[in-house]
């Protein structure tokens, strides 16, 4: 498993983040602390408009907070440049959004290969690569299919597979059962944890459902003060 | 080279008279006139002409003009570019009309390989007569249809010019569609772990591509038109004017090497603007609103 060994593979120091203008300024959250170690399993709670998606993505350096600072190893987002900062993050980050969003072009394959060609990876052992996933999360007749011919969870499953193939040291997912019905949501789940188990090094699940939240080693509430335990 | 006996005088038959140019050359049977001097004479192929000189001969009533009784052989307008009309005729006959010994011309007339060297080829013949002599090329001859060709090819390029930058424009504006279109995509590629100089490359390839596809397709189309447009001589030019029988149209590789470099070129930077808005999207406003 990818992981520098020593300390946390992931750590928020008092993070902040509104939106808006001075005068009507929202504040989402303040004085934010967050660690992720190897093997953690973290769920985060809360109502609707909490800043759960936004918390996700100041940690995946997707934007920069109002405060703090994330740390991913080492590595402050806020001292990377643009180039730093994308090649950190396909390296050391996974991330599946609450819709698949993958490219309706590619075959479910070729999207799951995708992350190693951005990588720099020859096709042949991003696709080999690729089909082994699929094969891991239950679609290995469904490599050559568009996403318009997959259901929706088949097509969680893929972005699934895409966001671990480069084995990435923390798999953060947001909502990855939202869109889903119960049965499918089930599986999605399970196979979430299976995969954040045996290639990722900690996983953060934003979700809204306490029976999802249960089945994780630690659930933790976004409140407007930071993070306390649920 | 061939000689020729130019002079001045008058067709004349049944009381009419034009004056006329005419033109004795080796190589000519009988007389063929314009179809401009056969209207004002009212003459037909078959009638009697008679050609009238300037010179003049002595004769015991005194000086009398020199003529000679022809059949009109042909009605035809001249091939010389000039835009007076001309009446050809045998040059021994242009030679008695001019009083010429055997032998004598007024000038002679050059057909060279290279027509484009007609220039230096006049320059050198007048430096060898010896005798002061006037000399005219073929561009003389055809100045206006040569200038008018050349205004036509600046203006042409100048037009395509105006296609190309409006086709970049049409570009820019497909590719501002396509970025539009596909923003959620380069958020998720960037999610992915794209830097964003690749995805400016992912926007400029594609709107090279289209930008390549459409040079081609001009390109090509334009070439095939401009072959099809000389072989089948689609714009005529009034013969009596010009020594071309209709405008002429070649595909020069100069010409369409610069005209893809530079609608190349234009796609490229057509395309760039709106690939460097997509590489710098917000992705998370972008993920939000999808």
């Amino acid at each position: 498993m990818p992981s520098d060994g020593a300390g946390p593979l992931l750590r928020a120091e008092g993070l902040a983040k509104g939106f808006g203008p001075p005068d009507q300024r929202v504040q989402l959250f303040s004085g934010l602390d967050l660690s992720l170690s190897d093997g953690d399993f973290v769920a985060i709670v809360g109502p609707s408009g909490c800043g759960k998606s936004t918390l996700l993505h100041l940690l995946a350096g997707l934007e920069p907070p109002d405060a703090g600072r994330v740390l991913v190893g080492a590595s402050d987002w806020t001292a990377l440049t643009a180039e730093g900062r994308a090649s950190l993050r396909g390296e050391a980050i996974g991330f599946v959004f609450q819709f698949h969003h993958l490219l309706p072009e590619l075959t479910a394959e070729e999207n799951v290969a995708l992350p190693l060609l951005l990588a720099g990876r020859g096709e042949a052992e991003a696709r080999r690569a690729a089909r082994e996933l699929l094969v891991a999360v239950g679609l290995s007749g469904r490599a050559g299919a568009f996403p318009r011919t997959l259901s929706g969870g088949e097509r969680q499953r893929v972005a699934l597979a895409r966001a671990v193939v480069r084995r990435p040291r923390i798999l953060l997912a947001d909502e990855p059962t939202g869109s889903l019905d119960a049965a499918h949501a089930a599986e999605v789940f399970e196979l979430l944890a299976g995969v954040a188990r045996e290639r990722s090094g900690a996983a953060l699940v934003v979700t809204h459902d306490p029976a999802w939240a249960a089945r994780c080693s630690r659930t933790l509430r976004l409140v407007p003060e930071g993070l306390e335990e649920a | 080279m061939t000689p020729e006996v130019r002079g001045r005088g008058w067709l004349t038959t049944r009381g009419q008279a034009v004056p006329a140019l005419f033109v004795g050359r080796a190589g000519q049977a009988g007389l063929t006139i314009d179809p401009g001097q056969a209207r004002s004479l009212s003459a037909l192929a078959g009638d009697a002409l008679t050609v009238v000189s300037s010179r003049t001969r002595l004769s015991p009533l005194g000086p009398v003009p020199i003529t000679a009784s022809l059949l009109l052989g042909g009605i035809a307008p001249a091939a010389t570019g000039r835009r007076e009309p001309e009446a050809r005729l045998p040059l021994e006959e242009a030679r008695r009309l001019l009083a010429l010994a055997p032998g004598e011309a007024t000038g002679y007339e050059l057909r060279l390989s290279d027509p484009d060297r007609a220039d230096e080829v006049a320059r050198a013949a007048a430096a060898a007569a010896g005798l002061p002599v006037t000399t005219t090329t073929w561009q003389q001859a055809n100045r206006p249809l040569v200038l008018a060709l050349r205004l036509e090819r600046v203006v042409l390029f100048a037009t395509v010019f105006l296609v190309v930058v409006v086709a970049g424009l049409n570009l820019a504006a497909t590719s501002a569609v396509l970025v539009a279109t596909r923003s959620a995509d380069a958020a998720v590629l960037s999610v992915l772990g794209a830097a964003p100089k690749a995805i400016e490359r992912v926007f400029v390839a594609a709107g090279l591509l289209l930008g390549a596809a459409g040079t081609a397709a001009g390109l090509l189309g334009g070439a095939a038109l401009a072959v099809a447009l000389d072989r089948t001589a689609a714009i005529p030019l009034p013969a009596q004017l010009f020594s071309l029988a209709h405008v002429p149209f070649r595909v020069e590789p100069l010409d369409v090497g610069a005209v893809a470099v530079f609608s190349l070129l234009w796609s490229y930077v057509a395309a760039s603007v709106p690939a460097r808005l997509a590489a710098r999207l917000p992705v998370t406003e972008v993920l939000r609103a999808v």
